[in-house]
């Protein structure tokens, strides 16, 4: 039960690379990475289940925190800095 | 079973957000798929049982490096100049590289053996280590008694390392604005 | 016969959880542009989370990991929707345009991809 819920979560981390290696803007790519944080908690918490030592769930916590801090850091740097935004553009 | 089919799928990301990494010419995007190549290695720390090292990557590797990219980004240019040509040393020395590492793992002693070195020399830390430094926790008194040295080397390097990012960062800025 | 029923219990909410996930990261994939992905993550991300750790918590029982479990979800809860609001906003500031029903797929795209370009700030 725990084995199929661990490979669900990694089939929809494994969706949600592509589209971070594919998403024709830097929003995309900051979606996917939320996203990727998200199931990267549940992999942790779900395997810690799986071989019985869930104790490392304030690994997860601390993914969470750091999570958010990126993505923020990243939002609060596109209200300053240039976006790179050309090079998306044109493809890459 | 499970644990090396979860292994390999990891594996699968990484290399497939590395080739993105590589690939991507915004480096805006790539910071970001930095963020996502972190993740993933902490994760798969996890599933191969190092906990702590997890816990390094994931502060270091998602939190602190995205921000000093990010600042790095903001003294500089947001996007890849494009090579004039393609550079074939650079090829050659990360080749030479990885084959040394492959070449090194074929050498090491059998996983879990109870006859390699690290299990014959020092394991009686737990027994010694309370009557010979007083120190109640023994990961500690490994770290700052038996390998005193070697603890302050690496807390000099990261100073270091510390100490020159702040003065970069710092010293552009002010200049930038004035 | 109570551990069966937990189990049982728990088996639902991850397949639940599971089924929400997944959803998310094909609409990720399948929609045409950055908001509709954007609902289409957020949405799934937010219930599949949840309810995955809803079955974990079952699966723990009363202990301190359930109390870690709790803390984890209602950190996400939080922080999930303020993180997509933020994301929705930068990328509307940087001129990222919602793709409406009037325009074909071909065109918009190509106009929401020059003004993403033209739209950043100096």
């Amino acid at each position: 039960m725990i084995a199929a819920a661990l490979l669900a979560v990694l089939v929809a981390m494994a969706l949600v690379v592509v589209r971070a290696l594919r998403g024709p803007t830097t929003f995309d790519r900051l979606l996917a990475a939320n996203s990727i944080g998200n199931g990267a908690i549940l992999v942790l918490a779900l395997f810690g289940f799986l071989t019985g030592r869930p104790e490392f769930l304030d690994l997860g916590l601390t993914y969470a925190l750091l999570n958010y801090v990126g993505i923020f850091a990243v939002l609060k740097f596109f209200r300053h800095g240039s976006l790179g935004a050309e090079a998306e553009a044109d493809g890459t | 079973m499970i644990e090396t089919t979860v292994t390999i799928l990891l594996l699968l990301m990484l290399g497939a957000v590395t080739i993105g990494i590589v690939r991507v010419r915004g480096l805006f995007a790539a910071v970001v798929l930095l963020g996502v190549y972190s993740f993933l290695m902490a994760t798969l720390f996890v599933v191969l049982d190092a906990v702590d090292v997890a816990m390094t990557e994931a502060a270091v590797g998602a939190g602190v490096s995205t921000v000093f990219f990010l600042g790095a980004l903001s003294l500089t240019d947001t996007v890849e100049a494009p090579g004039k040509r393609r550079q074939i040393m650079p090829l050659f020395v990360a080749v030479v590289t990885a084959g040394a590492l492959l070449w090194g793992l074929s050498d090491l002693p059998e996983f879990g053996s109870p006859d390699q070195p690290i299990h014959r020399q020092g394991a009686d830390y737990l027994v010694r280590s309370m009557p010979e430094t007083g120190i109640a926790n023994v990961v500690s008194a490994v770290l700052a008694s038996y390998r005193g040295f070697d603890t302050l080397g690496e807390t000099t390097v990261v100073f270091t390392a510390g100490m020159g990012i702040l003065a970069l960062l710092r010293r552009r800025r002010g200049e930038g604005k004035s | 016969m109570m551990d069966l029923a937990r189990d049982i219990l728990a088996g639902l909410f991850l397949s639940a959880g599971a089924f929400f996930l997944i959803a998310g990261a094909i609409g990720m994939n399948r929609m045409p542009d950055l908001f509709t992905r954007m609902h289409a993550a957020s949405v799934g991300d937010t219930l599949g989370v949840s309810l995955m750790l809803i079955g974990m918590v079952f699966l723990a029982g009363f202990t301190l990991v359930t109390l870690k479990l709790v803390f984890l979800l209602a950190f996400l809860l939080f922080m999930g929707p303020v993180a997509s609001h933020a994301l929705a906003a930068a990328a509307l500031q940087a001129g990222v345009k919602p793709m409406l029903a009037a325009d074909g797929t071909k065109k918009s795209a190509a106009k929401r991809r020059k003004s993403a370009a033209k739209g950043r700030k100096p």
